[in-house]
């Protein structure tokens, strides 16, 4: 996993510190600091003005011990306990104590193999420490230099099975193991031991691996291949003499691999060889840490705090967003009602120039159009009197003893003028008494009526007698020849219809 | 990153709370911005789309006013649209009883009413009743009288009923006396002249 920001990277010598601000595609020496006061001063005035930037440490010491344990394979708090209760049982009262869980076997019960490291004696570091802690550093780690060296490996492509490290700095020699590109072993053959001779040198390497042999942690048959990387160029010789070794396989590695594969220029290299492990492992996650947690206590401060920061940022960008997006809409919703408005206005003023072509006097178009149409309906026809008077005197005049004495007419409604309700009210002259004779008389002449093309629904509305059984009635008959005229009368009413209509 | 450390991170939990609570107020304020401004849009819409059906209706409205116009102020003129001309109606009815050659005849006017609903159909349509009754010598004289009365009339009446009667028995005399009566019933339409008249 690639890590990315700003961090200090300091390599920590029981001599000196030295200190690299690194961000990706650019770091920064900002020196080597020694254990003296004025050196001490010197590092906490540059620390203090990089107080803001996480910080790892990457220690470079003889007192470190490394154990490959295999461990039954538990998750979560068991785990923890698991590897705590271990590294005190292995480092006793170590401070700097830390398990890299490596692999997982296979087979079997699928044990997990660690590598436990621990920093046996790491007072020297404290006062560096403390001035870290002072200035209140996040401290995000403490590592073997031999974890750090792991990352040069890898960028170096060196992906033998079996590969060590000879790695001299500061006049000192470190030798690492790593099996399958991981860490199993690494010492540091401190410079008052006489190793500055390059025989020695390959004297330490194969003594090296008879003990890794010995440990079977490098298997019998297995070729060791070794890397010798000497920025000074004092192991130069030493690979001539592994070379005549054939469980040796050698390889030089010089300035201008270190720059290639670090992708910094090798002059800054030459300058700063101390850079060269803590470039490589500048961008990685740790996978080996030795810090107690009461270090780590400002780095989980420093990260809940950049959390809290990122999350202020994420939602003050998500609301300027969110309100700019509805700002913006809000404006195109504006912009779109102005272009409405703007067309309502010509649309307004179009039909005031059409309505000014309309007549003064008219309240509107449609009540003029409205009112001549009524008018229409009204003045459209009027009963035709000449009709009616043939349609009814014609049958009068087959009856010469009906006298007419009222005709009336009612037509309702405009649209029906056509159609009008008639009153007819007649007598029979010469009247004799004989009503069943007068009613088979009326009857025959409202079936004549009937008859008439234009007349319809002929009913006797007033009868010359009622013979109704519930009321009286009463007359008088005349003798024949008597004298003394009795009046019939009737009223009949029918519906006249105008031909055509 | 359990166990946060809470006192350690004051400023920067107010400063979250801060910028949530700006951000809220932002989002609700711009929110707002938005929503009133689709809320003058619809009105805009509404307003738009009414003026727009305005002017399509104006020319309807004009196409309605070249077609009906002339007929109109014809109607105005007869006296239809404007207000009652009682005097003229009864003079109508007088000229065209002298014209029919008739016996003269009594009327009477009644109060202008409103027509009913279904015949205005939403114009302000009234109608005004005019009685009149008249001796008649023959029953020929009503359509001559109604024929006259028609060629003479201001305005637009319908004849609602009419009736024709001989009041009293007398026998057949050869005297050239009126012996029927006729009674009928005008209504006389007019509709007020708009408001704003200027003619």
């Amino acid at each position: 996993m690639i890590m990315s920001g700003r961090r200090l990277i300091l390599l920590a010598t029981p001599r000196y510190i030295g200190v690299l601000d690194w961000r990706p595609g650019h770091m920064h020496w900002l020196g080597t600091f020694g254990a003296g006061e004025a050196d001490l001063a010197d590092f906490r005035r540059v620390v203090e003005k990089h107080a803001h930037l996480p910080a790892l440490v990457v220690a470079d010491t003889v007192d470190e011990d490394y154990r490959s344990e295999v461990l039954p394979h538990v998750r979560g708090q068991a785990r923890a306990e698991l590897l705590a209760r271990k590294l005190r049982q292995v480092f006793r009262n170590a401070r700097f104590t830390g398990a890299w869980r490596q692999t997982r076997a296979t087979a079997g019960r699928r044990d997990d193999r660690y590598l436990l490291a621990a920093l046996t004696d790491a007072d020297w570091m404290t006062p560096w420490l403390a001035v870290l802690h002072r200035a209140r550093v996040p401290l995000y780690g403490i590592t073997p230099l031999a974890v750090a060296s792991q990352y040069l490996l890898a960028r170096l492509r060196a992906q033998e099975a079996h590969t060590l490290l000879a790695y001299r700095l500061d006049n000192r020699l470190r030798l690492s193991y790593y099996q399958n590109g991981l860490l199993r072993f690494s010492r540091l053959i401190s410079s008052d031991t006489p190793t500055q001779l390059p025989g020695n040198a390959a004297d330490e390497i194969a003594k090296t691996q008879l003990y890794l042999t010995g440990q079977r942690i490098l298997p019998r048959e297995a070729r060791l291949h070794v890397l010798l990387l000497d920025p000074s160029g004092q192991l130069d010789t030493a690979q001539a003499q592994l070379n005549t070794d054939p469980a040796f396989n050698t390889r030089l590695i010089d300035l201008a691999d270190l720059g290639r594969a670090l992708r910094i220029p090798e002059d800054f290299l030459a300058a700063t060889p101390e850079i060269v492990p803590l470039a490589a492992i500048a961008a990685e996650t740790l996978p080996l840490n030795l810090a107690p947690p009461e270090l780590l206590q400002h780095h989980t401060e420093f990260r809940w705090r950049r959390g809290l920061h990122m999350l202020a940022g994420g939602v003050a960008a998500l609301g300027l967003v969110v309100t700019a997006a509805f700002w913006l809409h809000a404006q195109d919703l504006h912009s779109q009602a102005q272009t409405l408005a703007l067309e309502q206005k010509q649309l307004d003023a179009r039909y005031r120039a059409i309505a000014r072509t309309f007549p003064a006097h008219v309240a509107s178009p449609e009540q003029l159009a409205h009112t001549v149409q009524l008018a229409r309906t009204l003045s459209g026809h009027t009963l035709d009197v000449d009709a009616l008077y043939g349609a009814v005197g014609g049958v009068l005049a087959a009856y010469p003893d009906f006298r007419l004495e009222a005709l009336g007419w009612r037509s309702d409604a405009p649209q029906t003028a056509k159609d009008a309700a008639i009153q007819l009210d007649a007598a029979l002259a010469g009247f004799d008494g004989n009503y069943r004779a007068a009613m088979q008389r009326i009857e025959r002449f409202m079936q004549d009526l009937s008859a008439m093309p234009n007349l319809s629904d002929v009913r006797l509305r007033v009868s010359p007698v009622s013979a109704d059984p519930g009321g009286t009635l009463a007359g008088r008959t005349r003798t024949p020849g008597g004298t003394g005229e009795q009046v019939a009368r009737f009223s009949l009413e029918f519906r006249f219809r105008e031909a055509g209509s | 990153m359990t166990h946060p450390p809470i006192a350690a991170l004051k400023l920067s939990l107010i400063l979250v709370l801060a910028t949530l609570l700006l951000a809220g107020i932002g989002i609700v304020w711009s929110r707002g911005k938005a929503h009133d401004a689709h809320a003058v849009l619809e009105r805009q819409q509404a307003t738009h789309a009414q003026a727009r059906q305005t002017l399509a209706r104006s020319r309807d409205q004009q196409r309605l006013i070249q077609t009906h116009l002339g007929e109109y102020q014809t109607l105005s003129a007869r006296g239809f649209v404007g207000p009652e001309m009682r005097l003229a109606w009864i003079e109508a009815v007088q000229l065209a009883n002298q014209a029919a050659g008739l016996y003269g005849l009594e009327y009477r006017l009644a109060p202008r009413i409103a027509a009913a609903p279904e015949l205005a159909q939403g114009i302000p349509l009234g109608q005004t009743a005019l009685s009149i009754s008249m001796p008649l010598l023959v029953e020929s004289d009503l359509p001559r009288f109604l024929a006259a009365l028609r060629a003479r009339a201001p305005g637009i009446y319908r004849v609602q009923d009419c009736r024709l009667s001989r009041p009293g028995h007398e026998s057949f005399d050869a005297v050239n006396l009126p012996r029927l009566r006729a009674e009928c019933t005008l209504l006389w339409y007019t509709v007020p002249q708009p408001q704003g008249d200027a003619s």
